[in-house]
């Protein structure tokens, strides 16, 4: 199914900023709010992984169901795991899209990935010391 | 134990300047009048001890000297360097980076290109009706929140500055004062609302349009619906608008990041200029990092532009969309990058991280953070507003001095940026 | 113990009362001596006019409105740019430079002081800042009053020595100079969108008229014994018809300091118009240099407008505003919470456009019809008459008849019959420019006690030196050489060193900021005041503990301490 792709902050993210690579920053940033009609459609229960896909790359989220979005519209918050998805082109404006990438969503059996796993995919390298 | 009052939150653009902190044992141990994410910040743990550099793929510890020099053959190296990040360091760390730029020959951005990057356009384009926060709290009867929610991205705008604050003229602001909110979902902030106006998204341009419509007398020019709002709604809030004795409009990303960007900014300002017509009436942007409008002004000061500035030819050349990080990094262009105080590997898209990744990247930053695995270098360096201080700017321009609670050994982002600029001096002879 | 010496400069010091002599300059550490022994720098002044430092006693170079106007206008910043070139940083903007280029392009015109013409309290941390990358010129700051809420209240009350205590808490706190008076009661009427039309307008919600505010302001202005009197940007500017309300505040000035003036009103010609709308606008230059003549306790600046583009800028909000509506280009408004407002629109002044020739006229007429040059200071406010590396012709225009009638028959044709200026024959004397771009500023401002403005022993060694031949120069008919001359030194010098040769500034130049300490009774200390603490925190949007700016932003500084009668 085709959804609009709506980025944003958090209180939740907020408040892991400063601990971007630990459990809540990554559990926070890696999910997919849903109109629960669209979940219906989707034919997945809350709390299922899902796979989020564009031209530009995909991600592995997990739904929630959120009745204040509008059916067609997901929300992700701020972070790693929508950046996946989110094509650098500006339009001549120094500014993404980060509020209106369309997206293809479907169930998945795939697990999420924490950031760490994401940056390492990327090549990163986490610090050992402290 | 000891109590220090009226500490400054380095948060959020709110900046707010009230808070108390608790410390005990050269730790902060509790605060008081924070919201959640101003006590996560004050309470954050697990800094960096000690600069590193990554040898052949993993990391080592180095001394400060070693990290001063990397960065300085890092940096001198590149034919076209990035510094970019600035918003959540002081104004005084700030200048010298646009120093630095200056015989880098490099680009200096901050975060405000991926925030209110098309407000600023819009402003280049029509100006800003602007005011103070506390000029909303003592007057403003009617508060208009645009595509942005502040419960969760600024928590204490509202107790603060609008909903359930106080002021001169509102002795009783949550009943004299109306507050509508205007997004594409029902947030937070939309459910304490007195009047939702829920847009389809992509929709703010044209109902910003038919509300300037309105104002001007042409509704029998309005469809029944416009972008998913009923005619009737519109009418209603372009008479609350026009009848209130003072409003004020906050908008967010919502508007700059959807379709249209700084045209929808651009639409909005032209809406209160006429508003200005009937009533009093102003705008301000929800900035987010607690300095990035710093960012803006420092660099206003220093090259005449807020961000994007690109020193290459010698003289600040400014062109948002080229001269912009994101757009260097996706052309690849960028041959080496400083990162002082952002987290792009965070907050940017994938292909721009990649472009990151490959080239030399220095993180001046107190935490380990998403940037620094796939950076070159980090130099740790004091919080600013806990054991550092400095100058910021909050959402409407005022300028707060953040305080410290603390000494340590680490150093300020102005001292170790200075640092590197003496030795940039140093070694190119200037 | 650095030593300089000059010679042969050919010296024009009115406040010395030298007119042109030539003689020798010595300086010894950053001051001016009697004589020095084997100086460590030499310069020979032969044939060139040696004034002392210029000094700016308005102008909007620093802070938040200023910047804004940076930040608006990316296209006024394209104008103007240079890149980083030996010890001078890179600089962009034309009207509104970067403070670098500020600094520079001042530098490089022989000005070693520069009082910012409007900050707000609230905002005064963000000048300061600006100040430091303003490095060639000592800097001060005029401090706005005209709608502080504490100020009012106490106007109201009738307690002026109330008044004179918020003023000292204010001035002290923001790190300010003088008392600034933006159109007295308007900017606080705009909270609500209103304004207020002249001094005897009631000011909504606080029960006094413009006309109060300015005379207990400048009561309680002499109280704090002040080096500078109160600063008014008189209210209605711009409008068709204001020259009344100009002339019918300066009557109502009272005389109560003898040794300067007792009220300083900025950027007159904005305040000198005629006619009842813009199709009969017309200049009362006379009118109101007349009252100025009539009355020592006033000094005025002439507010000079040159053609070409610029940016508006001032605290009157809805004075901006109403521009906004006349010019539809762009539009800025800040308003700061208990204080005062602020606006800036870019301009372009043509001079085809006749109310634009005829502001031009005024400035000029004023500046020749005001008999006492130490009363008319030449100023453009810039950057709102025009940016202020046009002073140079503004002074071959006030110095050369034929140069003005030159300039005049480029105008719109209708000017002629609207203005004086044609038939006023009056050339400014070497004399008289020097008094009105540096002397008068010293006097007015109550900086000669602080060494500025002169060049004998005791003075601060701030020196100017043009390559103008006085003695074969005829500044009637070589204007062109006046333009020049003025425009770029062979030397500035601040504080004893060599900042600037021929326009390339060659050291930052140890400026300081000035600022005034009052010192008042217990009684009306503020810092103690418990109503006054209590209102602050709950008005305000920042806690009182966190508004002072702390001297750790004013590096090198003067404070200038006096003691109140209060
Ligand atoms: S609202 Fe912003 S500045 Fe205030 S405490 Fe929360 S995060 Fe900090
Ligand atoms: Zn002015």
């Amino acid at each position: 199914m085709k959804f609009i792709l709506n980025t944003g902050r958090t209180i939740r993210q907020g408040k892991f900023t400063e601990n971007k690579l630990g459990q809540g920053y990554a559990e926070e940033t890696s999910r997919c709010y849903i109109h629960p009609l669209d979940l219906l459609e989707l034919g997945i229960e809350e709390g299922e992984n899902i796979m989020v896909t564009n031209v530009t790359g995909e991600v592995v989220l997990v739904a929630l169901a959120d009745e204040g979005l509008p059916k067609g519209m997901v929300f992700v918050p701020y972070g790693i795991h929508c950046n996946s998805v989110i094509s650098p082109c500006t339009h001549g404006t120094g500014m993404p899209d980060y509020k209106i990438h369309e997206v293809e969503i479907a169930p998945t059996s795939e697990d999420r990935k924490t950031p760490t796993e994401l940056l390492e995919q990327l090549g990163g390298v986490r610090y050992a010391g402290n | 134990m000891q109590e220090i009052k009226d500490m400054i939150c380095p948060f959020c653009g709110c900046l707010c300047d009230d808070i108390t902190l608790e410390i005990e044992a050269g730790k902060i141990v509790s605060t008081d009048n924070c919201c959640t994410i101003g006590n996560a910040k004050f309470l954050g743990k697990n800094r960096l001890k000690n600069p590193i550099k990554k040898i052949d793929g993993t990391w080592t510890d180095i001394t400060y000297e070693e990290a001063v020099d990397t960065a300085v053959e890092m940096l001198l190296d590149a034919d076209r360097p990035l510094l970019f990040g600035w918003s959540g360091t002081h104004g005084e760390a700030q200048c010298v980076g646009v120093h630095m730029n200056e015989i880098l020959g490099g680009v200096i951005d901050n975060t405000t290109s991926v925030c209110h990057g098309p407000s600023i356009l819009a402003i280049q384009e029509v100006g800003h009706p602007g005011c103070t926060l506390g000029q909303v709290k003592n007057r403003a009867d009617l508060i208009i929140y645009w595509g942005c929610n502040p419960i969760e991205a600024h928590p204490r705008h509202m107790s603060r500055y609008t909903t359930y604050a106080d002021g001169y003229f509102l002795d009783n602001a949550f009943r004299n004062r109306k507050v509508i909110v205007v997004d594409v979902r029902e947030t937070e902030t939309a459910k304490v609302a007195d009047e939702f106006i829920r847009i389809k998204p992509g929709g703010d341009y044209a109902v910003l349009s038919s509300l300037r419509a309105i104002l001007r007398g042409k509704s029998d020019m309005i469809p029944d619906s416009v972008a998913g709002v009923s005619k009737t709604q519109l009418m209603q809030v372009a008479d609350m608008c026009k009848t209130c004795s003072f409003g004020a409009l906050f908008f967010g990303v919502g508007l700059t990041m959807a379709k249209g960007k700084y045209k929808n900014v651009r639409n909005a300002i032209e809406f209160v200029d006429d508003l200005n017509r009937h009533t009093k009436f102003t705008l301000t942007p929800m900035r987010g990092h607690w300095n990035v409008y710093g960012a803006n002004e420092v660099m206003a000061w220093m090259t005449g532009y807020p961000y994007a500035v690109d020193f290459c030819r010698g003289v600040a050349f400014y062109n948002p969309g080229e001269t912009t990080a994101i757009d260097i990094l996706a052309r690849k262009e960028c041959d080496a990058c400083m990162i002082v105080a952002s987290d792009p590997a965070a907050h940017f898209p994938r292909a721009c991280v990649e472009q990151l990744r490959d080239i030399p990247l220095v993180v001046i930053d107190p935490f380990e953070t998403m940037t620094t695995t796939i950076a070159d270098l980090q130099i740790p360096v004091a919080v600013t507003g806990i054991d550092a201080e400095g100058t910021a700017y909050r959402m409407d321009g005022i300028p707060i001095k953040v305080k410290k609670a603390m000494d340590s050994d680490y150093p300020s982002d102005t001292e170790i940026l200075t640092r590197i600029y003496n030795k940039m001096l140093e070694v190119k002879g200037l | 113990m650095k030593t300089l010496l000059i010679k042969n400069a050919f010296v024009i010091d009115p406040i010395q009362h030298i007119s042109g002599e030539t003689m020798d300059i010595a300086v010894r550490n950053g001051k001016i001596v009697d004589d020095v022994k084997n100086p460590d720098e030499v310069i020979d002044a032969q044939g060139m006019l040696t004034l002392p430092g210029g000094i700016d006693s308005h102008t909007h170079i620093c802070g938040t409105k200023v910047n804004f106007g940076r930040y608006m206008s990316p296209e006024d910043m394209r104008a103007g740019r240079t890149s980083r070139k030996g010890d001078m940083h890179a600089t962009a903007g034309y009207s509104v430079p970067t403070t670098y280029g500020n600094s520079y392009r001042y530098s490089r015109m022989g000005y070693t002081t520069l009082l910012e013409g409007a900050m707000a309290p609230m905002e005064a941390r963000h000048t300061h800042e600006e100040f430091r990358y303003t490095p060639m010129q000592d800097c001060l700051a005029n401090t706005l009053f005209d709608g502080n809420w504490f100020a009012l209240q106490a106007i109201q009350d009738g307690d002026t020595k109330r008044l004179a205590g918020i003023l000292a808490w204010y001035l002290s706190a923001a790190k300010g100079f003088g008392v600034k008076l933006t159109n007295p009661g308007g900017t606080e009427a705009w909270g609500f969108g209103k304004d207020v039309s002249c001094i005897n307008d009631p000011i909504p919600n606080f029960d006094i008229t413009p006309l109060e505010i300015i005379v207990k302001m400048i009561e309680a202005n002499e109280m704090l014994n002040l080096p500078h009197s109160v600063h008014l940007h008189c209210n209605n500017l711009g409008k068709p018809g204001n020259y009344m309300c100009t002339l019918d505040t300066y009557d109502a000035i009272p005389d109560i300091n003898d040794k300067r003036q007792s009220l300083y009103s900025t950027h007159v010609q904005f305040h000198s118009y005629g006619g009842s709308s813009w199709n009969d606008f017309c200049s009362k230059a006379e009118d109101i240099a007349r009252s100025v003549n009539d009355k020592p306790h006033i000094v005025i600046d002439t507010g000079q407008v040159m053609f070409g583009k610029t940016t508006t800028m001032t605290a009157d909000g809805p004075m901006e505003f109403n521009l906004y509506r006349l010019y539809h280009n762009k539009w800025s408004n800040h308003d700061i919470e208990m204080e005062t407002g602020s606006g800036i629109i870019p301009v372009v002044y043509r001079k085809k456009n006749l109310v634009n020739a005829i502001m031009w006229a005024i400035g000029l007429e004023l500046a020749l019809l005001v008999d006492d040059p130490w009363r008319c200071i030449l100023a453009t406010d810039n950057p709102n008459g025009a940016p202020f590396v046009k002073y140079p012709e503004v002074m071959a225009l006030l110095m050369s008849k034929e140069y003005r009638d030159k300039e005049f028959e480029t105008l719109h044709k209708s000017t002629g019959r609207r203005v004086a200026l044609p038939a006023i024959e009056r050339e400014l004397t070497w004399d008289e420019i020097a008094v009105m771009t540096r002397s008068a500023q010293a006097r007015a401002l109550g900086l000669i006690d602080y060494g500025k403005g002169y060049l004998s022993e005791g003075a601060e060694a701030d020196i100017a030196i043009y390559p103008i031949d006085v003695d074969s120069t005829d500044p009637a008919r070589d204007y062109e050489r006046i333009i020049n001359g003025f425009s770029t030194t062979e030397y500035t010098i601040k504080r004893g060193e060599v900042v600037c040769r021929r326009g390339t500034c060659t050291l930052e130049g140890n400026h300081s900021t000035y600022w005034v300490k009052p010192h008042v009774s217990p009684a009306y200390d503020m810092s103690k005041d418990a109503a006054f603490i209590d209102g602050f925190n709950r008005y305000y949007s920042i806690r009182r503990a966190n508004y002072p700016v702390g001297e750790e932003y004013l590096g090198r500084n003067v404070c200038m301490e006096t003691e109140a009668s209060i």
